[in-house]
């Protein structure tokens, strides 16, 4: 089963036992789905001691859980919190093909999850009780990054065990999307929404710091069923 | 109900947040100040290149291409391990200090892991801080630049670590990252409890389990150059002291007998790179001892007194430190003479004798005459009897015919007496096979007034096999590498020959190839013996053909530069060639030369 399956069956059980209730224009929903995250990452070349020119990375792109909490907070505008299950991200080498003899451009050297939940503000569009109402929302997206490894390719390459950091993130967020009500309480809707997340990662191998600033701008397509209440 | 969920995405929030414990490094640091602990386990590894890539680099330059005609194909890739070490300083304070692991790679059929002998390599003298033989990878660094002549790094990882030996180098304390602010050059026992120490911390890390998978096969290895030959030395004095094992030593053109070179320099014989040795000495003993000036103008003349403190190490290389002004690059001593009669007559008569002696002495200098003075009333008041095997002073009172097995004698001026007390004439003695290795006609460590005065003091235990007739029957093998039999020396040899052929080929309006490689076969030609010469090039077949092939090398080329320079004359050509062959006499001629020899040493014995 692929994440996608579990998501339509998560979705299913929501309608199977969340079904009945009141009338339109709830104050609150809640959506599960998916998120698949395309990354566009620009990093600067590492810096620090003992460290080739040119070594780069890049991020992998990722599909996970979608979670969010919407709050309505007038006929046009919402409140939304969306979070989701945190993605594992791969880092990928980029840059020569080799540091010494071992592989560098392509390799994966490491993973980090992302707690990444962003609150955007919501404007859609047609009236309330219209089916399909498009929405564009602005926001603040704020990423925290956690369990980073460097695994085995990436400790070849840095030379040793490596202990990673990454600062916190805060920049903006936007989305645009469209939401269908395809009966009482349930929604699905579909967005696209890009937000701009960097940080400064700083490598550490035995007492050796290497420094650079990576710059992830992803970008994300979501589907996702709504359930108001 | 409404609620429950807000509180559902709390949780979940929450059970994400409860995870954000970080990475682990998975290594250690220590805590520890205690001399001989590695400060990171494992330490960073620089680099990791297998033997196909080390070949490939290897024969990307010319330099390279030699010296694997000198080592062999590597055998084994090298991954280039950073070991961060405590050790403690000339005055006993404790102390940081850096180096390497060269460990080899590849496949235990291959002896490139598993069970392989360490090497111990001492480096030999570096002016710039930033000396790092742990990084191959940058070439402005002192210890693996590409700048004319090349460097020690890629040598002792040719010779030894592509050919399976687990080779470990401190950068020395006062290098790199270490902790101490000074160096203390040439301060015998700090110097070898340094290397002790750096090779406490390498087998901790090798023991830890390095990812090339080398392990210690319990066979130690001892081998440096220059200052490193006397490092190398003064380490095996210590190591027998503390009852280490310690398989075999080479030590190489390293200043053994400080005090009797020191005396020979004081009375006329300067040599090349004195003036970068003598401050860097001085102010280690300084910085050691405190008492060698109270102000560095005692010393060093007022031209370049004030630049001296904290020049060395620091951030100009040789050549450097001579462009920038910071001393000269000749002249040790003043030409004005000291006044002090046979101090003066003595400088007369080497001088006469050794142009090279001569261009020691001029206007600006760098120390003081009452530097000389002093320090001169000392040697001819308690002479240093190792001089007795010394030319010219065998000739002369009070060395002539006195006994040279007398070690030094006890100094009074503090210089002196600080050269004195870390001479490693004392009472020591070998204990397992020892090669020294030199050139007579060395014009930076001179052979006469160190390895031949040392091999007198260790006379009951030198071998009379020769070289590459297997193990010695005694302990102490001593190797010359230059075989030129002439007084004036092999450059001045090279210089005459290299001169002929390019005149003859400057009538013949040959080009600037035909010139070199005429100039190669002339210099080869003259020393035929030391060279197998039925193919299509001469091979040497010892390490002196090695050692002239070397220089054959130099001449070829400063002929070609100094011809494109616009010089036409056999006799500029012929001085500019001295010149030059003098220049690269000691490194790296006399040194590739030995680490041939010490390979083929301790080769049978690994």
């Amino acid at each position: 089963m692929n994440p996608f399956q579990k998501t339509i069956a998560l979705g299913g059980m929501l309608a199977l036992c969340l079904c009945g209730g009141a009338a339109r224009a709830d104050d609150n929903v809640v959506r599960v789905g998916m998120y698949a995250v395309f990354y566009h990452t620009a990093a600067d070349d590492v810096q620090g001691p003992f460290t080739p020119p040119g070594l780069s990375a890049d991020v992998s792109n990722v599909q996970t859980v979608y979670l969010a909490y919407l709050r309505r907070l007038s006929p046009h505008f919402d409140l939304e919190l969306a979070a989701g299950v945190p993605p594992k991200t791969d880092t990928v080498a980029k840059g020569p093909t080799t540091v010494g003899s071992v592989p560098w451009n392509g390799e994966t050297v490491g993973t980090v999850k992302w707690f990444s939940p962003s609150l955007l503000l919501e404007y859609s569009f047609f009236d309330e009780s219209a089916a399909l109402r498009p929405f564009v929302g602005a926001g603040l997206n704020f990423t925290h990054f956690y369990d980073r490894q460097i695994n085995g390719n990436g400790q070849a390459a840095f030379g040793g065990p490596t202990y990673v950091t990454l600062t916190n993130s805060i920049g903006p967020v936007g989305t645009l999307g469209v939401v269908y009500h395809f009966m009482q309480h349930f929604q699905v809707n579909l967005s696209f929404s890009a937000a701009e997340v960097a940080s400064h990662l700083t490598t550490n191998t035995a007492g050796v710091q290497r420094k650079t600033y990576v710059s992830f701008n992803p970008q994300a397509i979501v589907f996702a069923f709504g359930y108001s209440f | 109900m409404r609620s429950a969920k807000t509180v559902s995405l709390a949780a979940l929030a929450a059970l994400a947040l409860a995870a954000c414990g970080g990475g682990s490094s998975g290594g250690s640091t220590s805590t520890s100040t205690q001399a001989g602990t590695l400060i990171y386990n494992p330490p960073l590894r620089i680099a990791s290149v297998n033997a196909t890539d080390l070949a490939a680099q290897f024969a990307s330059t010319s330099s390279g291409q030699q010296l694997l005609a000198l080592a062999g194909p590597p055998k084994c890739g090298i991954d280039f391990e950073y070991i961060e070490y405590e050790t403690v300083g000339a005055k006993g304070e404790p102390a940081t200090a850096t180096g390497a692991i060269f460990a080899p790679n590849g496949s235990a059929a291959a002896g490139c892991s598993g069970p392989l002998p360490i090497l111990v390599y001492t480096h030999g003298t570096a002016s710039t801080k930033s000396y790092n033989i742990a990084n191959p990878s940058d070439p402005t660094n002192e210890a693996w630049s590409t700048a004319s002549g090349g460097s020690e790094g890629p040598i002792i990882a040719a010779m030894f670590a592509a050919q399976g030996y687990i080779v470990v180098a401190s950068n020395y304390a006062g290098y790199d990252a270490s902790s101490l602010p000074y160096h203390p050059y040439l301060v015998g026992d700090q110097q070898a409890q340094d290397v002790i120490d750096a090779l406490k911390a390498a087998r901790t890390a090798i023991k830890g389990g390095l990812p090339s998978g080398v392990s210690d096969n319990g066979k130690l290895f001892i081998t440096g150059y220059s200052q490193g030959g006397y490092v190398a030395m003064a380490t095996y004095r210590a190591m027998l002291a503390a009852g280490m094992p310690v398989t075999a030593v080479s030590p190489m053109s390293g200043p053994y007998a400080l005090e009797a070179f020191g005396d020979a320099s004081v009375f006329g014989e300067v040599t090349l790179g004195s003036t970068v040795e003598y401050p860097f000495v001085i102010t280690a003993y300084q910085n050691a001892y405190g008492d060698v000036y109270n102000s560095p103008t005692d010393v060093f003349s007022s031209t370049y007194a004030a630049g001296i403190p904290g020049l060395l190490p620091g951030s100009l290389s040789f050549s450097g430190l001579v462009s920038a002004g910071k001393v000269p690059q000749l002249a040790l001593f003043s030409s004005t003479p000291t006044g002090l009669a046979p101090l003066d007559t003595l400088t007369s008569g080497i001088t006469a004798a050794s142009p090279l002696a001569a261009l020691g002495f001029g206007n600006p200098f760098l120390i003081n005459n009452s530097v000389r003075i002093a320090y001169a009333a000392d040697a001819l008041g308690n002479p240093d009897f190792g001089l007795s095997v010394v030319p010219p002073f065998n000739g002369l009172a009070p060395w002539m015919g006195a006994s040279v097995a007398l070690s030094a004698a006890t100094p009074t001026y503090p210089l002196r007496a600080h050269l004195r007390q870390n001479d490693l004439r004392t009472n020591w003695a070998p204990t397992g096979p020892v090669l020294m290795c030199g050139g007579h006609d060395d014009p930076e460590v001179p052979f006469f007034s160190n390895t031949v005065v040392f091999s007198h003091f260790w006379a009951p235990y030198i071998s009379t096999v020769p070289f590459g007739g297997g193990l010695p029957n005694n302990l102490v093998t001593v190797l010359d590498v230059d075989p030129d039999a002439t007084l004036s020396g092999i450059q001045s040899t090279i210089a005459g020959l290299a001169a002929t052929a390019f005149a003859t080929d400057l009538a013949a309006h040959a080009s600037p190839a035909k010139i070199a490689a005429d100039v190669q076969v002339a210099v080869i030609g003259a020393f035929a013996a030391h060279f197998n010469l039925t193919g299509a090039t001469p091979v040497p077949i010892d390490p002196q053909g090695v050692f002239v092939a070397a220089l054959a090398g130099v001449a070829a080329q400063a002929v070609v530069t100094f011809y494109a320079q616009g010089v036409t004359s056999p006799t500029t050509m012929g001085q500019d060639v001295l010149l030059a062959t003098l220049s690269f006499t000691h490194f790296p001629s006399e040194q590739v030369a030995c680490e041939v020899a010490a390979r083929a040493f301790f080769d049978p014995l690994r």
